[in-house]
Parts: structure tokens; C-alpha cells; sequence
């Protein structure tokens, strides 16, 4: 089991990521954007963010960049999920610092299993 | 000749009035669509809940099997919101004023984009309009709508 912290602004996108997570046996906690996914991991240790990329106030991509940043997650799996599937955008998220991309929607086994390889 | 040095000018007008209007509907169907997708999210995470002590096979398999197919089509959702959400914008540029951000249409923000919208409508009919939709969609006006059937309701005689 693991902590995993979703970071969607869509309510039912946050939901359902915490369904599927949770369903799989782990504790996830949830954040509306980047800018309260911070706080909320400054707060605590997740061992993976799950990010949206499109958000407001601070978006997934610069999330990744900043808890890069910080020393307690500069190993920590970083997944974005989110409908961007340029090669650009994806591209943009790795040089940030993700660990993985996902594109929407999302197979619940396939996100549960994702995590598994990530935290292994 | 006055006529047609005017008519550009209408038509701008009627463009910006539009947009304007196609934006505040957009906005409005956006905010109604989220509560039956929050709502059935929750009934998903309940359910799941509930099966737990149920867990073994072959049921649980076909109900997990079912339960990630909701998961899977609920997103339709979040998708059609960010499509809708890019219409908005548009139409939004075609206008003056921006409408403001509406991250997770949170109830916060929606009072909030309900009276930046009020302070805009300068025209009668653009006050129309938006009480129409207002009531319609029966959020964000306290009293409004009260005359009409609520969604779902049932009336007998």
C-alpha cells in the first residue's frame, strides 16, 4: 500500500482516480491544483503524485518541476494523467521531471498496475 | 446610406452579443452537468466500498470488471468539460472582457462568476437572457425558479 496524492481541478476526475487508487489498497489524499498539491506535500510524504497537466493557478507540469525541486521528492514517482498526447507536451513533462505519462481516460487496472511498476 | 455605414457596427454588436450569451449557456450546462457526475462518482466509490467484504471470486471479478467500465466512461465527462471549456475561452476573446477563470467550478467561484457576469449585462436583453438561463438551470438565485417543477420531481393531482 502506498500514499498516493491525486492532483486533478475536475471533482469527478479526482474521484475516480481516488476510486481506483483506493480500490487497489492505497491511501489517497487529493489537491484541486498544483499550488495546493504543494502545500499539501510539504505537509506530508506521498511515495507517488499522480498530476493532471491543464490546471489553474499552477499547472502539472510546473508542480513536477517544483517538487523536483525539493529534496524529499527528487526520487518520487511523478505521473501526469491527463488528455495531452503531444509529443511536445510529453516531452515537456519529462524534461520537468516526470516519471511516467498517461493519457485519459484511464484503465483502472492499467493506472493500478502503472503505480506498482513505479513504486518497485 | 446612414444604413449601411451602420450595419458593421450591428453586426459587431450582434457577434459580441452572441458570443457572449453562447458563453454564459456554456458556462451554466458546464455547472449543471458536474453535480450527476460528482454525484455518480460517489455512488461508484460507495458501492465499491460496500463490495469489499464481498471480495473473492467470481463475483467480485465481474463487479470489479463493471465498476473499472464506470470508471472508464465517467471520464467522458472531464472530456467533454475541457472541450467545452476550449468553446468557452473562444467565444470569450470574441468579447471585451474575459469571463474569469472558472477552475473546478467550485461553489465559491461560481457565485463569484455569477456576479462579475451580473456587473457585465448592461443591455435589457443581455439581463433577460441571463435570468432565463439562471432560472432554467435554477442555481445561483436565491428564489428563482421556485414557480417551476424541480428535475426529477413528481407531481400528482
Amino acid at each position: 500500500m502506498a500514499r498516493i496524492l491525486a492532483v486533478d481541478d475536475s471533482p469527478s476526475m479526482r474521484q475516480l482516480v481516488k476510486l481506483a487508487l483506493s480500490s487497489g489498497g492505497h491511501e489517497v489524499d487529493v489537491a484541486i491544483d498544483g499550488v495546493e498539491a504543494l502545500q499539501v506535500a510539504e505537509k506530508q510524504q506521498f511515495d507517488v503524485v499522480i498530476t493532471d497537466v491543464n490546471m489553474p493557478n499552477m499547472d502539472g507540469i510546473s508542480l513536477v518541476r517544483e517538487l523536483r525541486r525539493r529534496s524529499n521528492y527528487r526520487f518520487v514517482p511523478l505521473l501526469m494523467l491527463t488528455t495531452e498526447s503531444t509529443a511536445e507536451r510529453k516531452q515537456q513533462g519529462k524534461e520537468a521531471g516526470a516519471t511516467g505519462w498517461l493519457v485519459k481516460p484511464f484503465d483502472p487496472a492499467r493506472l493500478l498496475s502503472t503505480v506498482a511498476k513505479v513504486l518497485t | 446610406m446612414a444604413a449601411a455605414a451602420a450595419e458593421p457596427h450591428c453586426r459587431c454588436e450582434t457577434l459580441e452579443v452572441s458570443a457572449e450569451a453562447a458563453a454564459i449557456l456554456l458556462a451554466f450546462a458546464m455547472r449543471e452537468s458536474e453535480a450527476p457526475a460528482v454525484e455518480l462518482g460517489g455512488a461508484l466509490e460507495r458501492i465499491d466500498q460496500a463490495l469489499r467484504p464481498l471480495d473473492g471470486p467470481p463475483g467480485r471479478e465481474l463487479l470489479t470488471r463493471d465498476l473499472a467500465a464506470c470508471v472508464r466512461a465517467l471520464q467522458f465527462h472531464d472530456r467533454l468539460m475541457q472541450q467545452l471549456a476550449v468553446i468557452r475561452n473562444l467565444l470569450t476573446r470574441l468579447t471585451d472582457q474575459p469571463l474569469p477563470q472558472m477552475a473546478g467550478f467550485g461553489a465559491l467561484r461560481w457565485e463569484e462568476l455569477l456576479t462579475a457576469l451580473r456587473e457585465r449585462l448592461a443591455a435589457v436583453s443581455h439581463e433577460e437572457l441571463f435570468e432565463l438561463l439562471v432560472r432554467t438551470g435554477g442555481v445561483g438565485v436565491p428564489g428563482a425558479g421556485h414557480a417551476e417543477l424541480a428535475e426529477g420531481s413528481t407531481e400528482l393531482f
